[in-house]
């Protein structure tokens, strides 16, 4: 089932395993992943990287927002096999080795900018990445470009207070 | 990041003492805390659930081959045998199962989306695709009832139905003969649409056998009935379920009671001799647990010429279950809110073909609140009273349901306040009246909003480490509302000692014995035990009652002495109850008090100001702003209540302008049945939320006086908008949730505006 070779004009089949090697937060890793796996299926049940959450695997939430190559994306929406050579940056990823957290991270922590804490982690990523992308000039964009991941515990005033924090004083320290 | 031991900064800087902030956002923002789900132990197999497809009716055949053949399948289970599991009985009837319902047990349906088989396979993925292709034959029934207007819904009264106390119709005075004889007189009624939950963590489990011993990791409010529950369905000792449940990805009422396919989970874990996960999926969520049922109300509000109410009908219609009777509890508010000496309320319950519905944030008050404060609105526009003075001219201090005092009761501070706050001086009463520079519509609306101050039995256990450190494990669940930092902030304010140094346990049986963390009980439940423990912790180390202690140097000075570490358990009860409440918190059984006790009934207030902005259009409308201002007794924890303050008036936007769970009238369930149709409020819908606290002890309810704070958040949020859009538009609106289409519709409205 596995010998390629003798079927080259395929893909693999479903269930058939594929070693897909890609770095997350810095460290390479090699997967032997089921075709259909989802880079969050890979993360949290064979990586255990399970600060990326399940909410709905369907990309109509968030909660599940990773870094890849820096770019946010939906890791309920990206096939394992899709990460292959590229780069991963988990919520994991973004403290200092001594623990001390990402400045957006302690933004979080000083605006209260979460109450369960289980859209957490893809709010994070994908606000890292809003203001990558310059798009957290004010609240109002902030707002808007931060609605694709879902907050049931309503805390949106508190996360964009923490990014407007984060991104004024990221754009001091570049200027 | 640890926190330094000892006296930390944050240690009584004032009367209350100084915030702390959340004691567990470190782990929360870096990803380390571990939910259900996140559990990986090893050998994990992974479950799915195939659903009904029909509304209702019989299974005759379930086609599993094709499932079987998935590769890394391990088992799939149509029917599970009576000797291996049995119901877990319907939680009002001294059962521990969100409904009576087990599913795999015999071959009914009662609604779509009830599970017809247990798919175990090597990864979520095979799983998966083994339940897509389970097939069915079903014998299903000729039509399917899931509206309360539906043929064959079947309406009782639920005083007759439930012959309790606690669920019989009140009657103060004689309120149909004031209503007819009141100058000013209002008859409406209003609707309020089924909502789902949908906290962001989809229903989890880990199930582990250990030996003869389970342990499960479970997303629940109240992991007591999960280990209660279980062992009555597996036939075996509660002593050998361990249910572990320390953070909750949001609960909102949907995780407060045995789910279903927990029981059949661990017998599937039992035969296959290895763990299993199951991650219910977001669809089947909808449909797999409770939802707030669909409700109307019938008002009928008398009011003299000054605005003073003088008589209140209420009269109510909620849907249930086919299968159960999902008691309602709408006019223990509206009875309350006002001083009206003239109350009558009716309360029946409608059986439609759906899954149990049960609690959702603030449960009965939200759809209750929207309707009186709706109502209060019209009159006061019909009297030519400002909205606020009239609600203060109507407060009252005593309840008028027992004719006892309220504990405390700060309503008219609210108010106040809030207006002050909100500058609503600046008014202009006129609907249509005011507008922004760009020609939309503003619209400026209040209302107020009540929750009953409950509490249940609790037990905490505290222990003083060698290093000085202080644990507590403490009955009780957090679900993000903030327990954790509240117990902390009590331990530090207490000792005089720093928050982070607390190390603090909840949700766990294997600890102390878990009750139910519901109805805004959870502060006022858990502190008062944690207060009693710290008096033992001081009597056990030789201490003064109060003051600051340094434990660094209590710890020290028992090793010295050669003393093991100190060890203290309290149990603590809320005013009138009995040592039979802790008996039942042993049996996984919950009790809470309130909000009649001996000698006062107890209440949380709030008073909400909000503005709209009404595009005239295209019919939006959106919220800008909103003021909050609360009377929740001392605030425990200040940074996590106005957390749940302001998540309330988020949810208050969802379930006024977007949410409802729209059922499907042929073949049954719900349309909107995940996270792109049913629609819950995004970042984009949500402007500025000011909160603030009355802060006031309440003298009587415990000696920490506290009162909940996170339901009443929501209650009121959804008519002080609806009012608004009123004052923008001058239209008035009955139904939730109030869309584009319903403010652009043709205008049919009898009796609802102002002249």
């Amino acid at each position: 089932m596995t010998d390629t070779a003798t079927r080259p004009e395929h893909g693999p089949s479903a269930g058939d395993p594929l070693e897909v090697a890609f770095a997350v937060n810095g460290t390479a890793v090699r997967a032997a992943v089921d075709v259909r796996e989802s880079l969050l299926d890979v993360l949290r049940e064979r990586l255990a990287l399970t600060g990326a959450k399940k909410g709905c695997d369907h990309g109509q939430c968030g909660t599940c927002t990773v870094l890849v190559d820096g770019r946010r994306v939906l890791a309920c929406l990206t096939l394992a096999v899709q990460a292959r050579g590229r780069a991963v940056t988990t919520v994991e990823g973004l403290a200092a080795p001594d623990g001390t957290p990402h400045p957006l991270q302690q933004a979080f922590i000083d605006h209260d900018a979460l109450q369960c804490g289980y859209c957490t982690p893809g709010q994070i990523m994908s606000a890292l990445a809003c203001v990558a992308e310059g798009h957290a000039g004010d609240d109002e964009e902030i707002r808007e470009y931060l609605s694709g991941n879902l907050c049931r515990c309503g805390a949106y005033p508190g996360i964009v207070a923490a990014v407007r924090d984060y991104a004024d004083s990221a754009r001091s320290t570049e200027g | 990041m640890s926190a330094p031991t000892g006296r930390g900064s944050d240690a009584r800087s004032g009367p209350g003492g100084a915030p702390v902030p959340r004691i567990d956002a470190y782990e929360k923002v870096t990803g380390a805390t571990r939910y259900a789900a996140d559990r990986t132990p090893p050998g994990l197999a992974h479950a799915a659930l195939a659903v009904a497809t029909v509304g209702r009716g019989r299974v005759a055949r379930v086609e599993t081959a094709a499932a079987r053949a998935v590769a890394g399948v391990l088992l799939v289970v149509t029917r599970f045998e009576e000797h291996e599991l049995r119901p877990a009985g319907y939680r009002l009837s001294g059962g521990y199962g969100f409904q009576s319902l087990q599913p795999l047990l015999d071959d009914r349906i009662a609604y779509r989306g009830q599970p017809i088989a247990l798919v175990v396979a090597e990864t979520p993925v095979a799983a998966a695709e083994a339940a897509a292709l389970v097939e069915a034959r079903y014998e299903a029934a000729p039509a399917v009832a899931v509206t309360l207007d539906a043929a064959g819904a079947e309406t009782v009264g639920q005083a007759a139905a439930l012959p309790q106390p606690m669920f019989a119709d009140l009657a103060m005075g004689d309120a149909d003969a004031a209503f007819a004889r009141s100058p000013v007189r209002l008859d409406a009624e209003y609707d309020i649409g089924a909502q789902h939950q949908v906290p962001m963590e989809l229903l989890g489990t880990v199930v582990e056998w250990r030996g003869d011993d389970l342990v499960v990791h479970e997303c629940t409010q109240n992991s007591g009935a999960v280990r209660h529950g279980l062992a009555r369905q597996l036939g075996i000792a509660p002593a050998r379920v361990r249910v572990v449940s320390p953070q909750v990805g949001g609960g909102f009422g949907q995780k407060t009671w045995l789910q279903s396919h927990v029981g059949p989970l661990a017998v599937a874990a039992r035969r296959l001799g290895r763990p299993v996960k199951l991650v219910v999926d977001r669809t089947q969520t909808f449909h797999g647990s409770t939802f707030r049922p669909a409700s109307r109300h019938r008002l009928r509000l008398g009011a003299d010429r000054s605005g003073l109410l003088t008589a209140l009908v209420h009269e109510t219609r909620q849907q249930t279950s086919r299968h159960d009777l999902f008691a309602s509890d709408f006019t223990s508010v509206t009875a309350r809110l006002y001083g009206i000496g003239d109350f009558r309320g009716h309360q029946r319950l409608t059986r439609t073909d759906v899954q149990t519905p049960g609690f959702m944030r603030a449960p009965f008050e939200h759809a209750a609140v929207f309707a009186l404060e709706s109502a209060v609105d019209e009159i006061a526009c019909a009297t030519g009273h400002d909205p606020v003075a009239l609600r203060l001219a109507n407060d009252t201090g005593s309840d008028p349901v027992t004719g006892r005092p309220f504990s405390s009761r700060h309503l008219a501070a609210c108010l106040r306040r809030g207006a002050e706050l909100f500058g609503w001086a600046a008014r202009t009463p006129r609907p249509g009246s005011m507008r922004a520079a760009d020609g939309t519509l503003v619209g400026w609306g209040v209302a107020a909003g009540a929750y009953r101050a409950s509490a249940g039995p609790a037990v905490a256990r505290l222990r003083l480490a060698a290093d000085g450190r202080i644990a507590v494990e403490v009955s009780g669940h957090e679900m993000g509302q903030g327990l954790r930092t509240a117990i902390a902030r009590t331990v530090a304010l207490d000792l005089g000692i720093s928050a982070g140094g607390v190390r603090v346990g909840v949700g766990d049986t294997g600890e102390v014995p878990q009750h139910l963390t519901a109805g805004s009980w959870g502060t006022a439940t858990a502190l008062p035990a944690v207060h009693a423990a710290l008096r033992r912790l001081r009597s056990c180390l030789g201490a003064p009652d109060e003051g600051p202690l340094d434990t660094v140097a209590a710890a020290a000075e028992r090793a010295a002495a050669g003393r093991p570490e100190a060890v203290v358990e309290a149990v603590s009860l809320p005013p009138g109850q009995s040592a039979r409440a802790v008996d039942r918190l042993r049996a996984g059984l919950p009790t809470p008090a309130g909000p009649e006790y001996p000698g006062f009934s107890a209440f949380s207030f709030i008073a909400h100001f909000v503005e709209v902005r009404v595009e005239p259009a295209i019919g939006r409308v959106r919220v800008p702003r909103v003021v909050s201002v609360v009377d929740c007794g001392r605030v425990a924890s200040p940074v996590t209540a106005a957390g749940q303050i302001r998540g309330g008036v988020v949810w208050g936007i969802g379930a006024a302008l977007r949410e409802r769970g729209e059922p499907e009238p042929r073949h049954g369930g719900f349309h909107h049945a995940d996270l792109a149709e049913y629609l819950v409020p995004v970042n984009a819908d949500v402007g500025r939320v000011d909160v603030d606290f009355v802060d006031v002890p309440d003298p009587l309810v415990n000696p920490l006086g506290v009162k909940g704070c996170g339901e009443v958040a929501l209650v009121g949020v959804a008519p002080a908008i609806a009012n608004a859009i009123h004052h923008a538009t001058g239209r008035r609106h009955r139904a939730l949730p109030i869309r584009v289409e319903d403010v652009l519709a043709p205008e049919d409205d009898r009796n609802g505006n102002c002249p």
